[in-house]
């Protein structure tokens, strides 16, 4: 009996291993040839931790698809995206690249945070695609290569623009700073704020460190209220904003706080409530039906026809991402990242639905206006139109 | 830090704690009978969460919502027993906990397909006033968890202490095949554990959804986790040792915090459990394994 | 070498199998810890980590070779492993567990912290270095010292404190020095892994080796079967493979792998390939077939 089982098992072990090694050995290299269609692929979760920042990258991406596609194509191609999730986990993020670099991809979109675009642009590199992150702001993306762009507003052309109004229009002079140390954006964000405050001569009297996951912040809280400040500066992700918001009422405090767009969601007064009234978030695009360009309302009616509610950043950026290698493979003639990838570079007062773009000499975005938002009744209010010189 | 805020934090402290204590119950009951580390503990705790959610959306007030909580968690926790752990009785001490595992991320993942992975906000059911007693804050939901908590438990130690099934369960934890032995019916004990364990979690769920006025799927990991580590600190197999536990992990955590490691919080934690694990090998409150010659 | 491979496999395979062979590795350790030696351990993504930070900056800082950065994270890894190997002096069965757990958040945390490893942010730029024949020698040298291992005095003494620690210190042997020994080198293992990941993904976060990443690698080495060199390449294998070969489920996907788990731990609870030594099946095996082949030789 024991000596059967044993060899069943030596058995299944054989049969396994026989098709694994059958399965792999089929997947040689496809030889190149002439694609019917121009593919792009999309990297983001869509399950996990971030899933929403990937499902609007998608949404805004499909839409520039089919736009570009009802226009007659690309060099009398048709554009086609590839997708994949990846759970917001690093490994897999790498898997995905690998796979959708295996697929034919000429350019990838993705991923929205900084962590994993670091990963993927390494591969992106090394195998001569380009990639396109609509969401990564941390430092040292575009550093990886010359086929890695980002089209963000970046935090460090935001925060000073922002900390400067803050100032100067608001008068803060005294400010409590409120980082998510287990979050690459927040601890980055706290950073710039730090250096562009002591510029501004805005004082940090108080320091609290809170976590991504975190549910409770009545002992941040309460430390905080030892000190008299203007208001907070918040630098994590919407979650904790509006419950961290709501703490500070619960608490009897009446300060606002201000962050960057990594508060940019309707979640944050769904948790905020009441709590969350006038607080401000900076934002490279916001639906603002009275300043906005022709495009820029063109795609705002479009999106809402197609999904019933308003765009946010991240399909804004999407879109955006997709016309910005459109345009460069029509400048260069040619769906070859090597050959885009010099016209990409050129790109300059590029005018997108997010806003006006410039590849500076190192590749990085320049974005013009920074949007100063603030939650009124509930919804997004467009505070101040902040223009950044290019 | 002066006393009138170490108090505060004290008391900030002791609600979070008895939250863990909640869900650190379910770990330790089913520990001390079957000795399996329930890793869907957690979830079930989540799903408690989003019942008492949906129940509040259809108009239902705290107590109905607790209830429905209770009921739905009861049914998953024992449906889940019967199909993941109950085929598994008898195998070695780590099968079960890879089912569990397994059982985990399948509940996760499903009800991320159902809810969407987004936090969703609690509606406000209780009207939230803060009263002052002396120089201490204290608002009416944290009022609601410390009472709902405290009730619990002391109803599931009279359940434990005074009834019949108490009784069994004591004396199966004691030795499984012995109690079968007496007449015991085994399988119906560990049910009832199970579902006891659930109750408890899904009590636990609906107070933190009031309390942090969020509810999302991944929320019964973190949670499960601290709590399984709450059930450890007291002594795993020891009901009062699971309350001690919460709570003392509860108050180290937020009094971590409140003296500015707060980017160190966990590692205070942890560094807290490893600490009395090294003088305690049993927990606080466990009896020391007997090793048999 | 690398360019003849990719004339066979797709980048996407290459790099599926790259990370099976790192995982291999770090199960592999796993297995000697808790397989062979039965201390639980919930900790391993910690000296996964351990690995994989210094092997980074020794490359970053010191711009050492390659190998030396993988050995030098190895050896840090297993001095962790040291460290935490002493804890089981005093406890035992779930408590080490716990205690494994607590020191592996501790080291996120520490980790998450620092300013040398990047904090948060994590530290980027690593050079890609690690390739599929590097990670499969090393695999197989692992598979063979582990074998090696098995039927050494010191791997029989293993066997004999998981079976009964105190029968085993009534027989000579000083249980807490095989322990700890154990701890050192399944937990080496690991830090090779880990350097091994860090010069394959070039990018690191302590986000990636949280506790999901421990369960993760125990998962492999008991749903394989405790205790069998093959059952640890072949529980990695199944669960390091699924999540790909799932994709076409898409959002159902990790449905799927949960309920495989339960269904195989249902279906063999002693693990795929509990207690199984293959290569005393394979002796078995071919000794039947030979039997069968000459049947004039019986009596």
């Amino acid at each position: 009996m024991y000596r059967r089982s044993r060899i069943t098992a030596l058995i299944i072990t054989l049969l396994f291993v026989f098709g694994v090694v059958a399965g792999c050995g089929g997947g040689g290299t496809p030889t190149p040839q002439a694609e019917e269609t121009i593919k792009i692929g999309f990297l983001g979760a869509k399950t996990g931790g971030h899933a929403s920042y990937g499902i609007e990258t998608l949404k805004g991406m499909q839409m520039a698809v089919d736009d570009l596609n009802a226009a007659g194509g690309l060099l009398g191609k048709e554009l086609a995206i590839v997708e994949d999730d990846h759970r917001s986990t690093g490994t897999e993020g790498a898997n995905v690249t690998q796979k959708l670099i295996t697929e034919g991809v000429v350019a990838i979109v993705g991923d929205p945070t900084t962590g994993i675009t670091k990963i993927a642009a390494e591969i992106a590199q090394g195998a001569g695609v380009v990639l396109m992150s609509a969401g990564a702001v941390g430092e040292g993306v575009v550093e990886i290569g010359d086929y890695i762009y980002r089209n963000t507003l970046l935090d460090r052309v935001g925060a000073p623009a922002v900390t400067k109004y803050l100032a100067e229009e608001l008068g803060w002079s005294k400010v409590a700073l409120v980082t998510s140390t287990n979050n690459d954006y927040s601890v980055g964000l706290s950073k710039l704020f730090r250096d562009s405050l002591q510029v501004n001569n805005v004082e940090i009297v108080a320091e609290q460190s809170i976590q991504d996951g975190d549910q409770s912040f009545a002992a941040q809280v309460t430390a905080l209220k030892q000190n008299t400040f203007d208001g907070i500066i918040f630098t994590g992700y919407y979650t904790e904003g509006g419950l961290f918001m709501k703490e500070v009422r619960a608490q009897g405090l009446d300060h606002v706080m201000a962050g960057g767009d990594g508060l940019l969601s309707s979640v944050l007064w769904e948790l905020g409530e009441a709590a969350v009234e006038g607080s401000m978030v900076y934002t490279g695009f916001a639906v603002d039906l009275g300043g906005a360009s022709p495009k820029t309302l063109e795609f705002i009616n479009k999106y809402q026809a197609e999904y019933g509610k308003l765009p946010d950043m991240f399909s804004a950026q999407g879109y955006d991402a997709v016309m910005l290698i459109a345009d460069a493979i029509v400048a260069a003639n040619s769906a070859a990242p090597a050959d885009f990838k010099e016209t990409l570079k050129l790109t300059a007062d590029w005018e997108g639905v997010s806003g006006t773009i410039t590849f500076g000499p190192d590749r990085e975005p320049i974005k013009s206006p920074v949007y100063l938002l603030e939650v009124k009744d509930g919804d997004w209010a467009v505070k101040a139109v902040i223009p950044v010189d290019m | 830090m002066d006393l009138q805020t170490f108090l505060q934090q004290l008391l900030n402290g002791i609600t979070l704690g008895s939250v863990y204590a909640l869900i650190a119950l379910g770990y330790t009951m089913v520990y001390g009978i079957i000795k399996l580390i329930n890793f869907a503990h957690g979830d079930v705790y989540m799903i408690g969460a989003f019942v008492g959610l949906t129940a509040v959306v259809l108009g239902a007030d705290v107590w109905l919502a607790l209830c429905a909580a209770m009921l739905a968690c009861l049914i998953v926790a024992v449906s889940i027993e019967r199909v993941a752990y109950r085929p598994l009785r008898g195998s070695t001490r780590l099968a079960p906990l890879i089912s569990s595992i397994g059982v985990s991320i399948f509940i996760q993942t499903l009800v991320t397909l159902i809810k969407g992975p987004q936090p969703v906000g609690f509606p406000q059911v209780v009207k939230n006033t803060i009263y002052t007693v002396g120089p201490l804050h204290i608002s009416t939901v944290q009022i609601v968890i410390l009472l709902v908590a405290a009730g619990l438990m002391v109803t599931l130690q009279l359940v434990i202490r005074r009834t019949k099934m108490g009784k069994a369960m004591r004396a199966t934890s004691e030795d499984l095949h012995t109690a079968g032995l007496m007449g015991i019916n085994v399988n119906a004990v560990i049910s009832f554990t199970f579902a006891l364990g659930a109750v408890m979690a899904g009590a636990g769920g609906v107070l933190v959804g009031m309390y942090f006025n969020s509810v999302f799927p991944l929320m019964g990991v973190m949670a499960g986790l601290k709590a399984f580590c709450a059930a450890v600190v007291g002594g795993i197999g020891s009901v009062p040792g699971a309350v001690l536990g919460g709570l003392f992990l509860g108050v180290a955590e937020v009094l971590g915090v409140a003296a500015g490691f707060g980017s160190y919080r966990d590692a205070i934690a942890f560094g807290l459990l490893i600490l009395v694990l090294l003088i305690r090998p049993a927990g606080l409150l466990g009896q020391p394994q007997q090793r048999k010659v | 070498m690398d360019d003849l491979i990719r004339e066979f496999i797709n980048p996407y395979h290459v790099q599926v199998l790259i990370l099976l062979g790192i995982f291999l590795i770090a199960a592999l350790g796993l297995h000697l810890i808790t397989g062979v030696t039965g201390q639980l351990s919930f900790g391993h993504a910690a000296f996964l980590s351990i690995g994989a930070y210094t092997a980074a900056l020794m490359n970053l800082r010191l711009d050492l070779p390659f190998l030396a950065c993988l050995l030098a994270g190895a050896v840090v890894a297993a001095l962790a492993g040291v460290l935490v190997g002493f804890p089981s002096m005093r406890l035992t069965g779930d408590y080490l567990g716990i205690a494994t757990l607590g020191f592996a958040e501790i080291v996120r945390v520490v980790f998450m912290n620092l300013e040398i490893t990047g904090g948060a942010r994590g530290l980027a730029g690593i050079p890609r270095e690690t390739n599929l024949v590097t990670v499969y020698v090393l695999v197989i040298l692992t598979v063979w010292a582990m074998y090696r291992l098995n039927h050494s005095r010191f791997g029989r003494a293993l066997v004999a404190i998981r079976e009964d620690e105190i029968a085993a210190e009534c027989m000579g042997i000083k249980s807490l020095w095989y322990k700890v020994g154990a701890f050192a080198i399944g937990s080496f293992c690991a830090g090779l892994a880990g350097g091994l990941y860090a010069h394959l993904l070039q990018y690191l976060n302590p986000a990636d080796f949280g506790f999901a990443r421990s369960f993760e690698i125990l998962c492999f080495v008991v749903l394989g079967g405790l205790g069998s060199i093959a059952g640890a390449v072949l529980g990695t294998t199944i669960l390091t493979i699924a999540p790909e070969m799932l994709r076409f489920s898409a959002e159902y996907r990790m449905m799927m792998y949960g309920v495989l788990m339960v269904l195989m731990m249902i279906f063999r609870p002693g693990g795929l390939l509990g207690g199984v030594d293959l290569v005393a099946s394979f002796r078995l095996l071919w000794s039947r077939l030979r039997n069968t082949a000459t049947p004039a030789g019986g009596a």
